[in-house]
C-alpha cells in the first residue's frame, strides 16, 4: 500500500463527499438502503447515523493499520472490521431505538455490504493519513446522509403528508385535500424520487459547468 | 520451520485483529443485551396489556409450547384479585411479503377472542399494512375461539365467525384468519392438557 499523498486539502475532501463525488447523486452506490428505507425521514436519518458511525470507524481503523496490510489479505481485514462495526452500530439501534431497529429491519445489518464503506477503505483510508481519512469518512456520510433526507422528504410528503412525522399535508378524511399516495411508500415510489432527483442533480450540475 | 514463520508473518494482524474484534463485539453484546431482552419483553407485555386492560399480572403457564410448529411461550393474565383474564401468546404464519407475528389473547375459558395486535409485519404499505387498522382487529374482539371465515365483503362490525377482508389486501387477511385457525385449537388442546381450562 502506498505511503501518504502529499498534499490533500482537508476542506475539499469534507466537501468532495457532499456534492462533487456524493455517494448516492454522483457515485451512485448504496442503492439498497437508499431505495430501501426511505419511505420515511427518521428511518432514513437513522441509516443515515448508522453508517456515518460505520464509515468514520472503518476508515480510522484502515488508515491506522494501513502500512501493515498485506494486499492479498487487504479486502478480508477491511470486511473484518466493518462488519464489527456495523454489528455494534446494530445492537445500539437496537437498545435505544427498538422502533427504528423495527423499521429499518435488515437494512442496518446489510451495511456491512454497503459499497460505500469498502470503497472509500479501499480508495482513501488504506492509502491516506488518519486526518484525510475522517474528513473523507465525514464528508461521504454527511453527503449519504444529506442525500437519503432529501428522498426520505419528498416520498414521506407525497406517500403519507407528513416530514419527520410532523404532519403538513391534511388527508381528505381531516378536512384537507390530500389523498396518500401510497405508491411513494412502496418500491416503485423510491425507484420514481430517485429517478427524477438524479435527473435534477444532473440538470444543476451541467449549469453550473 | 520457514512455512510456520511464513504463515506467522502473512496472518499475525488478521489474527489479532479478529481477536480484537471478536472482544469488543462480546463486550458491547455484555453491556446491551438485558436492555434489547427488556425492549423484545416489554413490547410484548404491552400489547398483551392492551389486548387485556383489566390484566395487571402475567405468568407463563406453559413455557415453549409447540403451537402449529412455532414455539411460544403461553401467558395467563390475571387481575388485581388475581382473577384469571385470559391467556396470550404469539402466533406466527405467512404473510404476503415476509412472516406475520401477532400477539394473541383469548378469554380465561378460552370461548372468545380478546383481540390480536401486530408484533411483526412486513406486508405492503397501504394494503396489507392495514392489517392494524382498528376496524380489521375489532372484528376478531368477541369473536367465537374457533374456526373463523374471512368473507370478501359484508358487515365488519359484527361480530361473529365471519371476518371482512381487506380491499386490495386478501393474502394479508387471510393470512391474519390462518395464523387464527391454526393456532386457536392447538392452544385450546394443551390448556386443557394442562387443566387450565375445561
Amino acid at each position: 500500500m502506498a505511503g501518504d499523498v502529499k498534499e490533500v486539502n482537508l476542506g475539499r475532501t469534507f466537501t468532495a463527499g457532499i456534492w462533487d463525488q456524493n455517494p448516492v447523486f454522483r457515485l451512485l452506490l448504496g442503492m439498497c438502503p437508499t431505495l430501501a428505507v426511505t419511505a420515511a425521514v427518521k428511518p432514513a436519518l437513522t441509516m443515515g447515523l448508522c453508517v456515518t458511525f460505520v464509515l468514520l470507524c472503518s476508515n480510522i481503523v484502515v488508515s491506522l493499520m494501513r502500512n501493515l496490510l498485506k494486499p492479498h489479505l487487504r479486502i478480508l481485514m477491511f470486511t473484518l472490521t466493518i462488519a464489527t462495526f456495523v454489528t455494534i452500530a446494530d445492537m445500539f439501534v437496537r437498545a435505544y431505538a427498538p422502533d427504528m431497529s423495527k423499521a429499518l429491519g435488515p437494512y442496518v445489518p446489510l451495511i456491512i455490504v454497503n459499497c460505500i464503506i469498502i470503497g472509500r477503505a479501499e480508495a482513501c483510508a488504506s492509502k491516506n493519513n488518519l486526518f484525510v481519512s475522517i474528513m473523507d469518512g465525514l464528508g461521504m456520510s454527511v453527503g449519504f446522509t444529506f442525500a437519503l433526507c432529501i428522498l426520505a422528504s419528498v416520498r414521506e410528503l407525497l406517500g403519507a403528508g407528513t416530514v419527520f412525522e410532523y404532519p403538513v399535508l391534511m388527508a381528505a378524511g381531516e378536512g384537507g385535500w390530500f389523498v396518500p399516495w401510497a405508491a411513494m411508500s412502496m418500491p416503485a415510489g423510491a425507484f420514481i424520487t430517485l429517478g427524477l432527483l438524479l435527473g435534477l442533480i444532473n440538470v444543476i450540475t451541467k449549469r453550473k459547468k | 520451520m520457514r512455512s510456520l514463520k511464513h504463515f506467522v508473518e502473512q496472518s499475525w494482524l488478521l489474527i489479532t485483529a479478529a481477536f480484537c474484534c471478536g472482544l469488543l463485539l462480546a463486550l458491547t453484546n455484555a453491556a446491551l443485551k438485558p436492555r434489547i431482552q427488556r425492549n423484545e419483553i416489554g413490547e410484548l407485555y404491552d400489547k398483551m396489556k392492551t389486548l387485556m386492560p383489566q390484566a395487571k399480572q402475567f405468568k407463563v403457564v406453559i413455557p415453549q409450547a409447540e403451537i402449529a410448529a412455532n414455539k411460544t411461550d403461553v401467558y395467563e393474565a390475571t387481575d388485581d384479585k388475581q382473577q384469571a383474564v385470559g391467556f396470550a401468546f404469539v402466533g406466527t404464519g405467512s404473510g404476503f411479503a415476509d412472516k406475520i407475528k401477532l400477539v394473541i389473547a383469548v378469554d380465561k375459558d378460552c370461548g372468545k377472542l380478546l383481540g390480536f395486535e401486530v408484533l411483526f409485519s412486513n406486508e405492503t404499505p397501504g394494503f396489507g399494512s392495514r392489517i392494524t387498522e382498528d376496524w380489521f382487529r375489532g372484528q376478531f374482539v368477541g369473536a367465537p375461539a374457533g374456526k373463523l371465515e374471512l368473507a370478501k365483503g359484508g358487515d365488519a362490525e359484527k361480530i361473529d365467525e365471519q371476518i371482512v377482508a381487506l380491499t386490495g389486501a386478501t393474502v394479508s387477511s387471510e393470512a391474519v384468519v390462518r395464523i387464527f385457525n391454526s393456532h386457536i385449537g392447538e392452544l385450546k388442546k394443551q390448556l386443557q392438557e394442562k387443566g387450565l381450562i375445561k
